[in-house]
């Protein structure tokens, strides 16, 4: 089994939209690897709307997104639709 | 001091409202500025669309509350006879809130769940109203030489049409929208994973009812924005006394009257604690705390980390060009989307004609200038 490559994108305390738009640039630039699920996207913020926008957004591009509630906010995994 | 008790229950009704606004707010997100912005950068329309619920719901109510008491629409004299420049400022306050990150309201329960920029946004609102204090007379002037007549201020005045005839045109144009685009109206898809988030349509029926509790029980609409240029005359005060003393706007003052307290109180931007303040400081309070309350049931109160260092210096800027809109305009997005736009008040007419290309413009700068071509601070890849 391949092993998966995590990547981290902390975005804390920021104005608004920019939790949505960093994590947006963020997935577009890995899109192929996250395509290929060779990638999994970490996304960490304190932006409590994120956490329906991003999965949202990245789910009508075709990935598939997990919310988790942590100690300093949430964690939103992004990765590729597992079939 | 024989109306010592009704005032004491008008601060108690506003402060209980203000915690009811701010616990759906934080709860829904209920954002303005998000309902103007994500539609030009992301044609969503889901906030824009609970917006339009509030304001023809409101307008119903409002016109159902005109009707039963069968009191002349309220506060009439308080949004005054239209002026054109009111869409000039109308556009500031667009530029501002997107910069912001957050309306008048917004700041207050952002920051009441925590978030440290929105307590630049409320610095920002402070200076803006003193700001605006400086060029009163000037704009005073302006204001008057733009002024359409002084004798009508809501649309029913002008057209000679009853009110009703608006109320029913609004309501008919919002139910043709929820019918044929139910999808608009919707709350993202992902929303029931959201811990207690409430869908802003729903929420923009409890706001109306706020709105309309506010004006039965304290006679106006909501608004806050006095209060910053209070908080701006209470700073002077403090640091330039002699200069306060000899700025007219904060000598300006007119009177306020409560549905339940006998007489009027005086009312102004003044640092004394009048009818503005009896209305509107609780009203504040109330939606902080209702926000933090609420996020803390959630378990989601925290005091936000700092962001990067040009989105501080643009949610101050945009706290300064609310502030300053607010004044010009002479009252902000509260009062006339959610007070105005219901009684069909041109004077609101006019801000939300300048507000929607601000707020264009406002993305586009937020887009250009503000967020980080890469992830700044906090946001490093690992």
């Amino acid at each position: 089994m391949n092993k998966v490559r995590v990547e981290k994108l902390n975005v804390y305390g920021q104005v608004c939209p920019s939790t949505l738009l960093l994590a947006l640039r963020e997935v577009n630039r890995l899109q192929d690897e996250l395509h290929r699920g060779e990638v999994q996207l970490d996304i960490r913020t304190d932006n409590r709307f994120a956490t329906a926008t991003i999965p949202n957004a990245v789910r009508n591009m075709g990935f598939d997104a997990k919310v988790r509630k942590e100690e300093e906010g949430y964690l939103i995994q992004v990765c590729a639709v597992r079939s | 001091m024989g109306n010592m008790s009704p005032i004491l229950m008008a601060m108690i009704v506003g402060f209980l409202l203000g915690l009811l606004a701010g616990a759906i707010m934080q709860r829904s997100n209920f954002c303005m500025t998000a309902a103007f912005r994500d539609f030009f950068l992301f044609r969503s329309t889901t906030m824009l669309a609970a917006l339009l619920m509030l304001v023809t719901v409101s307008a119903v109510f409002f016109e159902l509350v005109r009707f039963l008491t069968g009191a002349e629409s309220f506060a009439l004299a308080a949004f005054g006879a239209p002026s054109l420049v009111t869409i000039l400022a109308g556009g500031l306050f667009g530029i501002g809130m997107v910069l912001a990150g957050g309306c008048v309201v917004g700041t207050l329960y952002q920051l009441g769940a925590g978030s440290r920029l929105a307590l630049w946004a409320l610095v920002g609102l402070i200076v803006g109203s003193a700001l605006y204090a400086e060029i009163h007379p000037f704009w005073s002037a302006w204001r008057k030489m733009t002024t359409l007549g002084q004798q009508a201020v809501t649309l029913p005045q002008w057209s000679g049409l009853p009110a009703w005839f608006f109320v029913l045109a609004l309501v008919v144009v919002t139910g043709l929208l929820l019918w044929r685009w139910p999808r608009a109206f919707a709350p993202l898809p992902g929303w029931r994973e959201l811990n207690g988030f409430i869908p802003p349509l729903y929420a923009a029926l409890v706001l109306a009812g706020v709105g309309t509790l506010s004006v039965l029980f304290l006679g106006n609409p909501l608004g806050v924005t006095t209060s910053y240029a209070k908080m701006a005359a209470l700073f002077e005060r403090l640091l330039v006394p002699g200069h306060l003393a000899a700025t007219p706007f904060f000598q300006t003052q007119t009177t306020i009257s409560f549905p339940f307290v006998a007489g009027l109180l005086a009312a102004g931007p003044g640092p004394t604690l009048d009818g503005i303040a009896v209305l509107q400081f609780p009203l504040i309070l109330g939606i902080i705390l209702g926000s933090a309350l609420s996020a803390w049931h959630l378990g989601e109160w925290r005091w936000s980390r700092g962001a990067p260092w040009s989105q501080t210096f643009s949610v101050l800027l945009g706290g300064i060009l609310m502030g300053l809109a607010s004044r010009l305009a002479s009252g902000c997005n509260i009062w006339h989307l959610w007070g105005g736009l219901p009684i069909f008040s041109v004077q609101s007419c006019f801000f939300l004609t300048g507000l929607l290309p601000g707020a264009w413009l406002g993305g586009r700068l937020l887009i250009r200038w503000v967020l980080p071509e890469k992830h700044q601070g906090d946001g490093v890849n690992e």
